[in-house]
């Protein structure tokens, strides 16, 4: 059986006293919250225009897992938009994503990425102002809708027959049931016993509050199980009988120092002669 | 050496950091040591890249005059692999997805990388059992 996710969730009230200051104060600028997974909400007058968590998918993430553009195209696309972290303009000028399915990804990675650092620990919140907010989404959200928003995602999971934690159980597949629907098909693919719900919604490209749910109903129907404990990792004796060897140091080549030599000089007529093969 | 805690090292870091998928601790010639990756990753040639590649940054910054190599890291769309050196006698690979943030993996990895030197350095703890 998995350990049952806990109930309510570490720092919160301090994640959300944060918040609701820098919306009050009209903030821009960054609020960067340390501990696990982290991340850093980006406001722009107050209200949250990004969210970016080690513990979430982004944009990015969601449409390179997705297939909709490759890692090559989204390289363009980035010198294109002269380094832009985020080619909104770019991406939808080539056809990759409408304005529209561009805004609906980005609003998704928004409150996945809040719903996994108000699912993790918070150790501290620092804000950072700066002159332009990363912004992803236009308007932007209030930052305690968007909290009450990963608490109420929070408690629908707790409520789950089998409710699990985004990044603490590293299910395997169990029976020969392949699952129905592409999702749960996907997961059960990737589901090697190492990866959490977390790890594998960056596998798959969805996102992190989908997978959790999904990885809880397919723990439930018994689609998934809880791996027992980790496999043990495997210690090689070391070479030469118990000793590590130095690495010998490889010494490095000075370039010649560059001499000066004239070049070499152009001889009249020579290309003529070559032409027209006349002796000199 | 002390496996048992070279082990723990690992997994700990893995713990630690949200986004590690994999890693590795080899000798500086590439030998693997141990190795905590998913099947898909071929651990023994995971280590000689590390080594080719630890080894070619080396150079690089004596060559540049940028002192002493820190650390390399490759990027990709879906991740990065960052190699380290552990001493001057072994090094460790740490694999990670897009998620991870890199920097905090940097701050995580330092007093990690100090005491498993420590341990593959230790002549004096009893072996464990391979496998631990």
């Amino acid at each position: 059986m998995c350990e049952a996710a806990g109930g309510v969730m570490s720092g919160h009230e301090h994640l959300a006293q944060a918040l609701a200051a820098c919306g009050r104060d009209g903030f821009t600028g960054e609020l960067r919250i340390t501990g696990t997974p982290g991340g850093t909400f980006h406001f722009g007058d107050g209200r949250v225009v990004a969210v970016e968590s080690p513990g979430a998918p982004g944009p990015e993430a969601l449409l390179l897992r997705s297939g909709r553009v490759s890692g090559e195209q989204w390289a363009e696309l980035v010198r294109e938009s002269g380094g832009s972290r985020w080619p909104a303009t770019a991406l939808i000028a080539h056809g990759y994503a409408g304005a529209a399915q561009l805004r609906v990804v980005c609003a998704l990675a928004l409150h996945d990425a809040a719903f996994a650092m108000a699912a993790g620990r918070v150790e501290d919140c620092e804000r950072r102002a700066t002159a332009e907010p990363f912004a992803q989404v236009p308007l932007g959200e209030p930052p305690l809708r968007l909290l009450q928003d990963a608490i109420r995602r929070l408690t629908a999971l707790a409520a789950l027959p089998h409710p699990v934690h985004p990044d603490r159980e590293r299910p395997v597949p169990s029976g020969t049931d392949n699952g129905s629907g592409a999702l749960r098909r996907e997961l059960l693919t990737h589901a090697d016993g190492r990866s959490t719900a977390r790890d594998l919604a960056f596998r798959v490209g969805r996102g992190v509050y989908t997978v959790t749910v999904e990885v809880a109903r397919m723990l439930e129907e018994g689609l998934l199980v809880c791996a027992g404990p980790a496999t043990p990792i495997a210690v090689r004796s070391l070479p030469d009988g118990d000793e590590l060897r130095p690495r010998t140091p490889t010494p490095v080549e000075q370039l010649p120092s560059p001499t000066r030599t004239d070049l070499p000089r152009r001889k009249p007529g020579s290309f003529f002669r070559l032409r027209n093969g006349m002796p000199k | 050496m002390d496996h048992q805690a070279l082990a723990l090292e690992m997994r700990g870091l893995r713990e630690q950091v949200t986004g590690i998928t994999d890693t590795a601790v080899a000798a500086a010639d590439g030998l693997l040591i141990a190795a905590d990756t998913a099947d898909s990753i071929d651990p023994e040639g995971l280590a000689a890249l590390a080594a080719a590649g630890l080894g070619l940054a080396r150079r690089t910054a004596g060559a540049t005059a940028r002192g002493a190599l820190r650390r390399t890291v490759t990027y990709g769309s879906h991740g990065c692999a960052a190699f380290y050196a552990v001493g001057d006698t072994a090094l460790m690979v740490v694999l990670g997805d897009e998620g991870m943030d890199v920097d905090h993996l940097h701050r995580a990895t330092q007093p990690t990388l100090n005491r498993i030197g420590s341990i593959l350095t230790d002549k004096a703890t009893e072996k464990a059992p391979e496998g631990v």
